[in-house]
């Protein structure tokens, strides 16, 4: 049964994706991934975060087709192997799933060959279907069968007419290897595999930090003082600097694109920086028995109040870089600075948790990483080139159309009508033009594995229109 | 660790795949003499890749009482993530090419296999 769901699997894998393009057929094949998963491993879809995960990799899908941007397609593959990780092992953390779905995917058929050494040992009632020996008798003849028939052809005339009359290219030997890829793949995932050492580790290991067996007053008091001191006066350093920065930013109407640009750019960098050493330094100081220590109190406030001012940091880049893009729109990189400013305030309130509720490394490491898979989710289902694209020429007071017309098709509509409705320098004017008419014209040319929902849309247009 | 036979089985099964996968493009005689020829550098890369790359895991790491199985059992999933995201990298700064691919596919099952080998010997 088992093998006729991965045959018939394989051959749809071909069928959707031998030279094509992503699209529809990424789609397609995450509802038969699913319905494979579903079938094979139905006792572990009863579990509540598999279900969830498996509606996720639907809804990813969906976001593929209407968004088709890289991002939905990364997030795809993302949820693909969170899914398979799940399904190996339910409990674990977000970064283990990650784990255990690209081992499953990439080598479970190799891992699966190690336990079969492990029961050698053990009486085998019921004897498979020997496959490497069918694959040694059929594989190996045929290859010297053909090297054989190379070699004569060139040593006898009539033998040689006889074979070129063989017309065999009604064979299309890559789409065939590309099946052998997607029967790999299926056999792969079909019964997830995990990676024992680093699942059980996870699965051992609590969020909560326990007192070492060792614990020397002495020591822990000069820690404590070396911390109190050094966070002391990262603080007043750090009130220093935001002072400063608040007084540049009220006093300053900077409408340079390049002050505003490297304002924001060596904010970020100082951010950088400071967030990372910040975190280092609060990690190092809570790892152990100084978090049980009585007289920790001053140097919890201190690294508290260090991961507020940090954050007010954050806010001040925030505010930097929103004058920035109301003034010169969005960019990519400009997305990216929220996006980090984002994390890295998420990163703080973790810290701040972590130091106030006595948890470990590892906790920290698990809430990020579940936290950045959601905003993954998220940023996924944004079509950011059509956004930045509505955004700069709506709202921001300077327009660079040449970086606009450089981003990827999903803006060319969107563009094409902002070309009509203004007056443009004849060189934009014609790229634009240009761009949407390669935008049709590739539409047009797409096979059905290729579909997204642009293709919908025009095709409904070109209806509206003819009427 | 019996590497000269682990090294022969691979050099025969790198072999195989690098030149199925080539002839899946051009099937011609002048392929023939150069696949039978092409056992030498495959057979170098095989060696130098198991050489270097596996069978220091199992000299280091192996302990007295400690199975090649128990070993690879441990270590070859860290290993074939990693070997898995060079020869993807290698795939993609190709540009796709027909021999790149099928080196960086015959690299990946080929030490794959090997590991597989290595565990599947009975000592302990």
């Amino acid at each position: 049964m088992k093998q006729a769901i991965i045959i018939l699997s394989s051959l749809l894998f071909s069928t959707l994706f031998y030279s094509q393009n992503i699209g529809l057929n990424l789609s397609i094949f995450s509802i038969l991934t699913l319905i494979v998963l579903l079938i094979s491993n139905t006792n572990k879809f009863k579990n509540k975060a598999t279900i969830i995960y498996a509606l996720l990799y639907l809804v990813t899908a969906a976001i593929v087709f209407f968004q088709h941007t890289t991002l939905s397609i990364i997030t795809n593959c993302v949820v693909f192997f969170t899914l398979i990780g799940s399904i190996t092992e339910a409990k674990s953390s977000i970064f283990v799933n990650w784990l255990n779905g690209v081992y499953t995917t990439v080598a479970g058929f190799f891992h699966r060959s190690f336990h079969f050494n492990e029961k050698e040992a053990k009486p085998i009632l019921k004897k498979d279907i020997d496959f490497l020996h069918w694959i040694k008798l059929i594989g190996i003849p045929l290859v010297f069968i053909i090297v054989f028939i190379l070699l004569y052809k060139n040593g006898n005339s009539v033998f040689n007419d006889l074979i070129s009359q063989i017309n065999l290219k009604f064979i299309n030997m890559q789409w065939i290897l590309f099946s052998v890829l997607g029967y790999f793949l299926f056999s792969n995932i079909i019964n997830p595999v995990e990676v024992e050492h680093a699942t059980k580790l996870d699965l051992e290991t609590g969020n909560s930090l326990s007192k070492g067996t060792i614990f020397s007053e002495e020591d822990l008091k000069k820690e404590k003082q070396l911390g109190t001191t050094l966070m002391l006066l990262l603080n007043v350093l750090i009130v220093f600097y935001l002072v400063t920065d608040i007084i540049a930013i009220s006093t300053s109407a900077t409408s340079n694109a390049e002050t505003l640009s490297n304002q924001v750019h060596n904010g970020i960098n100082a951010l950088i920086a400071s967030i990372v050493i910040a975190i280092v330094i609060i990690l190092y100081f809570f790892r152990g028995n100084l978090n049980f220590y009585k007289d920790n109190k001053a140097l919890k406030i201190l690294a508290f109040t260090w991961i507020i001012l940090n954050a007010v940091l954050v806010i001040l880049i925030a505010f930097k870089n929103n004058i920035y893009v109301s003034s010169f729109g969005f960019t990519y990189k400009r997305v990216g600075v929220y996006i980090y400013l984002l994390l890295t305030f998420i990163g703080l309130v973790t810290t701040f948790i972590k130091v106030l509720k006595v948890k470990n490394l590892l906790f920290l490491f698990r809430v990020n990483t579940q936290i950045a898979f959601v905003i993954l989710m998220l940023c996924s289902t944004i079509n950011w080139d059509y956004q930045i694209t509505h955004y700069n020429i709506n709202y921001a007071q300077s327009v660079d159309l040449s970086y606009l017309i450089n981003l990827s098709n999903n803006n060319a509509s969107l563009l094409k009508t902002y070309n009509d409705k203004n007056t443009l320098g004849s060189k934009n004017y014609n790229r634009i033009n240009n761009k949407h008419t390669n935008f049709i014209q590739l539409l047009e040319d797409r096979s059905w594995q290729e579909y997204t929902y642009e293709n919908l849309k025009e095709t409904n247009n070109s209806k509206t229109h003819n009427y | 660790m019996n590497i000269p036979s682990n090294v022969g089985k691979s050099t025969l099964l790198a072999m195989c795949i690098f030149w199925i996968i080539n002839f899946t493009k051009d099937i011609s005689m002048d392929l023939a003499g150069f696949a039978l020829l092409s056992a030498i550098p495959i057979f170098i890369c095989v060696s130098l890749v198991i050489i270097i790359t596996i069978c220091p895991v199992f000299w280091f790491l192996k302990k007295d009482n400690v199975s090649n199985y128990a070993i690879a059992k441990k270590y070859f999933p860290y290993y074939i993530i990693v070997m898995f995201a060079l020869c993807l990298m290698g795939i993609i700064t190709s540009r796709s090419d027909v021999y790149s691919i099928s080196f960086f596919i015959t690299v990946f099952i080929t030490t794959a296999q090997s590991w597989v080998w290595f565990a599947k010997e009975n000592r302990i």
